[in-house]
């Protein structure tokens, strides 16, 4: 502690609860999970653990638990922002939402999306946001949705440098001319479209892909007629890993649960209790308990206070205050009526 | 759908976000204003003040009814991870700001100026401050500062923007202060509180925040001031509370302040479910056939097979590979 401490005067700190510190609190021995790594989980047949990330608690509590691969999704657009789809948000606000996620990530491959329109007018603009993503956003690797019209872009970000994960089959950017949230490939010409889709991706250079809604049966073909991870997503358990949306997967909105998902926790129910809780309690002067979560000035302090309040101001701190009484007085009158 | 109604079913997946969950209001529950806050504190009813950064959890707070949301800057450290309050700059408060926004529907919104936005000059107050209303959607903002910041409280009130004060321990220029000290422990220290607390009253302020002081001077001071204060560590006789979420919540498991109260404990809980994601997926227990996975129709899918098999020479039927290797590989170690 401070020598201020140490010379008598009870130095009193407040603080936020978050500390910078949190960001180490990876699980002992944890390597960092570099491509090398991934490449030795597929080999290995090990399934990787995907999982998204929006802001820097988020981040922390998946460097926790060891996940293997953060994503900032840009589907944060809806569970962080409140859009009504994918396709509003902006680079700007994406490398945000990254360097948040980075400052919480240790070990954890780190890969964030770009956005819908920072990779779609020319090779040029696709490079040039892939290494903003990485020196402003903070990222390892990027994620960008596409098939084979998306080739060369993703040819031109991985010479550059920056490693890319594809994403197929449902691609939320674009649901709109998909006709919607539906999902791809359930026909032998569509899961054809997909498997060529795949195929280009890899020889484009990705060195993972996002498989997004689909039928088990094609996120398997493609799984195995590749050499590269995939990652599912409503795309059944035999691909090479699996990503999740975390407010979906926390149950953060109590109202609807993509089928894809499971629930692995219930946290909107204990955040409304919590709150009203919160509420009550500051309604009756529960909160904050006197004593507890409450300072004090020094015993002679205060004394020396009441009197100069009373004598500059004309209150008497020793009377309960007035609005205070006055609905002491009312609640008698209602019990009694 | 007519797609549907053709006989191939359409399967339809989503986030589990929808708009709609910013319509989930207390049934009845009337827009707080100005005049409301102000009823509130002449009936002698404690005002529940409540932060929020993104729209889930301003989604949270509308739910539970609290009177007001407060996008705060505490989002630097709490939300984005940075060593304190300093960095944050307009443009990241408005977006976070319009995040709220979107999920807050009868509460007030209230969002923080940061360090630096109402510093230089008056005109500078007055440009950021419209910004936060015009861009970042706040109905008022709220400004760190006591008598030295009186000129710009004034402006902005001027202007049309209602402004919250704040005063006792001022986060963003905590470093003059030594640290996140408490305020007010002395007679001449608590008469600067009561000086900045009746300045910022005079200069237009609808409400004040009251950050880390004894109770008695934050009692003090809403007993001498004419508008409602909102406390935070200053004691349960003041007009109202407020506290950070992230803290109330529990989402941080290491460190709670002094003056906050964990009412719920979050982080433990979605260490828990991260985990079990994790294990779930590494023992391909997740997702579950069947229950979280999509199928072609029966036919299709007897062709994908067949047309697979030609021209790939990929026998699905078959189980992969990598697969089988790793079954052998771990028969192996548990008979060594």
């Amino acid at each position: 502690m401070t020598s201020a401490a140490a010379k008598g005067s009870a130095v009193c700190m407040r603080a936020y609860s978050a500390r910078p510190d949190s960001a180490r609190d990876t699980l002992p021995g944890r390597t960092k999970v570099t491509v090398h790594a991934l490449k030795k989980m597929h080999s290995d047949g090990k399934p990787i653990a995907m999982m998204t990330a929006y802001d820097y608690p988020t981040a922390v509590a998946c460097e926790r638990a060891g996940v293997d691969m953060v994503l900032v999704g840009d589907s944060l657009a809806m569970v962080a922002l409140g859009h009504q789809d994918t396709s509003q948000v902006t680079m700007d606000e994406m490398m945000h939402h990254s360097r948040a996620v980075a400052r919480g990530t240790r070990s954890a491959f780190l890969v964030s999306d770009l956005p819908f329109g920072a990779y779609h007018a020319d090779i040029g603009d696709s490079v040039r946001n892939a290494v903003r993503m990485v020196k402003e956003g903070r990222a390892e690797a990027v994620k960008l949705e596409g098939g084979r019209h998306f080739v060369s872009r993703v040819d031109a970000i991985v010479n550059s440098g920056i490693p890319v994960v594809g994403h197929i089959g449902l691609t939320p950017q674009t649901a709109v001319s998909l006709g919607g949230f539906r999902v791809q490939g359930k026909s032998v010409a569509a899961a054809q479209h997909l498997v060529d889709d795949a195929l280009a991706l890899q020889t484009a250079g990705c060195f993972a892909m996002v498989l997004e809604a689909m039928p088990s049966l094609v996120a398997e073909t493609i799984t195995r007629l590749v050499s590269v991870p995939t990652i599912g997503i409503g795309a059944g358990s035999r691909t090479s890993g699996q990503v999740l949306v975390m407010s979906d997967m926390m149950g953060i909105f109590d109202r609807f649960t993509p089928k894809f998902c499971r629930r692995f926790a219930e946290l909107a129910p204990q955040m409304d209790a919590a709150l009203v809780q919160y509420k009550t309690d500051v309604r009756a002067r529960r909160f904050p308990e006197e004593g507890l979560h409450t300072y004090a000035m020094p015993a002679a302090a205060e004394d020396r206070w009441r009197e100069h309040v009373l004598s500059a101001y004309g209150l008497d701190l020793d009377r309960v205050a007035e609005p205070t009484a006055q609905v002491h007085q009312q609640q008698h009158q209602r019990s009694s009526v």
